[in-house]
């Protein structure tokens, strides 16, 4: 048995081009079928665990979906802004426990700023209901004060006590910089995995505060006024983004949907956090499964080139065979011989095919972060990965099946008998 | 033409928001919400999915179509069924029969509140709901209670929330 795995190996190593060249094709192929099925996994795991224990985001009236990625993730098209006499409304609904103002539009090199209460760090929670917490510092208390997510800190070398300037817009510097108005980091966050990690916080005033002097989206020329003013106006903004609602009890969230959805004063949308993620994935679902379709395919098509490469084998090999039927091999050594060949390959395969989708994801996880939001964890792989590792090698044993059944059926004299 | 035609075809496009509340016949909507022991559910179905027609009944078939489906739609502890083992028994049903007082469509709304002994047991709850209106296909669900939010769609096939 020993005797006929090392003449494999052997033989095998003989036909290093050909089976390298199956086993590159295997290795890719698994590759994009388990990147494929990790992207899915942690894309939806990262935008399940970004927010928990908010009853209801209300904004304007838009997709759920774009209100939720707008609002939550800072990705997507930006939705309207809702008056703020509505958001007082809602906030003062008798079945209101806690609301939390947002807006949006401003930026800090690349990070998204959103201007909210102190409020926001007290009510908001991510996955299993976990609140922030702060590595240095605490929340801002006056208006030219900021909190950093955990991420822009690392990112920018931040630390509290730090002077910066946020810009208008989304670009990254020159759409035109608050440069007058510069703001301390007063407080850090630990790291969330969330949107919050890559977001500069500051107080609702503040957004007021910096577009005081500003007419029509530009700095109005001649007009300049200083920070230590700024007290001096009214700072209340006109409108906001959207809203976290929390409510006293959970078995109001359905009436209050429908008050807002309702409200006289303008058109609103309030939505379910988990039901708006929940309808995303239903929407990409069957894109999803399309994906891992086509990667499967293409595991299949690894798999034939295998089996044909295996068998186109057993032409060069027909004497080799016959020799070692001669020396006292049975039929059933040649079979498991060209068995163990195909499993061997696949196996190694797969496994190096996890290594690459390991080695590759961790790459690219900066940057899928920062482009789409989604963390990839570096850890091992999950149940969905190892079955379909498992139905990968299951597949190539069955792949390899073919050619060890055709070395069985093999006769003795076929390879010894010279062909005309 | 062909502009004109993608314009049609855009504003056809229904918003996600329930605005003006959706009405889609064949497609009603569910809402449950559990909270410390107790599921509040509330439903809404288009009249035509109940009866298959959406003004006054006109003759004694219409109307006796219309007093099945109130009857239906109040043997609350028939048309949805929580996990037995959490012991959940009906509080309070509430039923709005549409008034026919105009328009081109009309609704029902029902609401439902069960309190449940064992909430730790409560992993869901089905529905016969398609059993008793053939007319209904689907049963857009919106769910809010411990394990989190969760939107589903419910089929004569799949009649049950699980969470």
């Amino acid at each position: 048995m020993n005797a006929v795995l090392r003449l494999a190996a052997l033989s095998a190593w003989s036909r290093r081009l050909t089976l390298g060249l199956t086993l590159v094709a295997i290795v890719l192929a698994t590759t994009l079928l388990l990147a494929v099925e990790r992207i899915r996994v942690d894309a939806r795991q990262s935008f399940s665990q970004s927010v928990s224990g908010v009853d209801l985001v209300v904004g304007a009236r838009t997709g759920a979906v774009q209100l939720m990625l707008y609002a939550v993730f800072h990705s997507g098209a930006a939705s309207n802004n809702i008056g703020w006499n509505s958001y007082q409304a809602i906030a003062g609904h008798p079945a209101v426990d806690w609301a939390v103002p947002l807006s949006l539009g401003d930026s800090h090199r690349g990070f998204a700023v959103l201007g909210t209460r102190a409020d926001y760090f007290r009510h908001f929670r991510f996955g299993e209901h976990e609140a922030l917490r702060f590595t240095a510092g605490e929340p801002f208390a006056s208006v030219f004060e900021a909190v950093v997510g955990s991420e822009v800190a690392a990112r920018l070398g931040y630390a509290v006590g730090q002077e910066i300037t946020l810009s208008h817009g989304i670009g990254e510097t020159g759409m035109g910089e608050h440069g007058d108005k510069p703001f301390r980091v007063v407080g850090i966050l630990a790291a969330t995995g969330t949107p919050v990690d890559r977001t500069v916080h500051v107080g609702l005033e503040a957004i007021t505060a910096l577009h005081l002097d500003w007419v029509g989206g530009m700095p109005m020329p001649g007009l300049n006024i200083p920070p230590q003013l700024v007290a001096k106006f009214d700072l209340q903004p006109k409108e906001i983004t959207a809203a976290l609602i929390g409510l006293k009890q959970r078995s109001d969230v359905f009436r209050m949907q429908r008050f807002i959805n309702e409200f006289r004063g303008e058109p609103l949308l309030a939505v379910l956090p988990g039901v708006a993620l929940d309808e995303l994935w239903q929407a990409i679902g069957t894109v999803e499964r399309t994906l891992l379709a086509i990667s499967a395919l293409v595991v299949v098509v690894g798999l034939a080139g295998l089996t044909a490469t295996l068998l186109a084998g057993l032409n060069e090999r027909r004497r080799e065979l016959a020799i070692l039927r001669a020396l006292g091999a049975g039929p059933r050594d040649l079979f498991l011989m060209l068995t163990a060949e195909g499993l061997l390959v696949t196996t190694l395969g797969a496994l190096l095919g996890l290594a690459l989708t390991s080695l590759g994801s961790s790459l690219a996880a900066p940057w899928l972060l920062e482009r789409f939001g989604v963390v990839l964890g570096a850890r091992l792989p999950g149940a969905g990965e190892l079955e379909l590792l498992g139905l990968v090698i299951a597949t190539g044993l069955i792949a390899s099946l073919i050619p060890g059944w055709r070395a069985w059926r093999m006769s003795l004299a076929d390879g010894l008998t010279p062909r005309i | 033409m062909r502009k004109t035609l993608l314009l049609i075809a855009l504003l056809a496009i229904p918003p996600a928001a329930r605005s003006a509340p959706a009405h889609v016949h064949g497609a009603g909507h569910l809402d449950v919400a559990i909270d410390k022991g107790q599921i509040t559910i509330a439903l809404e179905l288009p009249l035509d999915a109940a009866v298959g027609f959406e003004r006054a009944p006109k003759n004694d078939k219409e109307k006796a179509a219309l007093v099945a489906a109130d009857k239906a739609l109040k043997d609350a502890a028939a048309l949805f069924m929580p996990t037995p083992a959490a012991n959940c028994t009906l509080q309070s049903v509430k039923l709005d029969m549409p008034q026919f007082a105009g328009g081109e469509h009309a609704d029902i709304d029902a609401s439902y509140v069960f309190r449940c002994a064992a909430a730790a047991e409560l992993k869901g709850i089905e529905t016969t709901i398609f059993k008793q209106f053939k007319r209904l296909y689907r049963l857009e669900t919106q769910r809010s209670g411990p394990n989190g939010q969760g939107a589903a769609r419910l089929t004569p096939k799949h009649p049950v929330v699980s969470w």
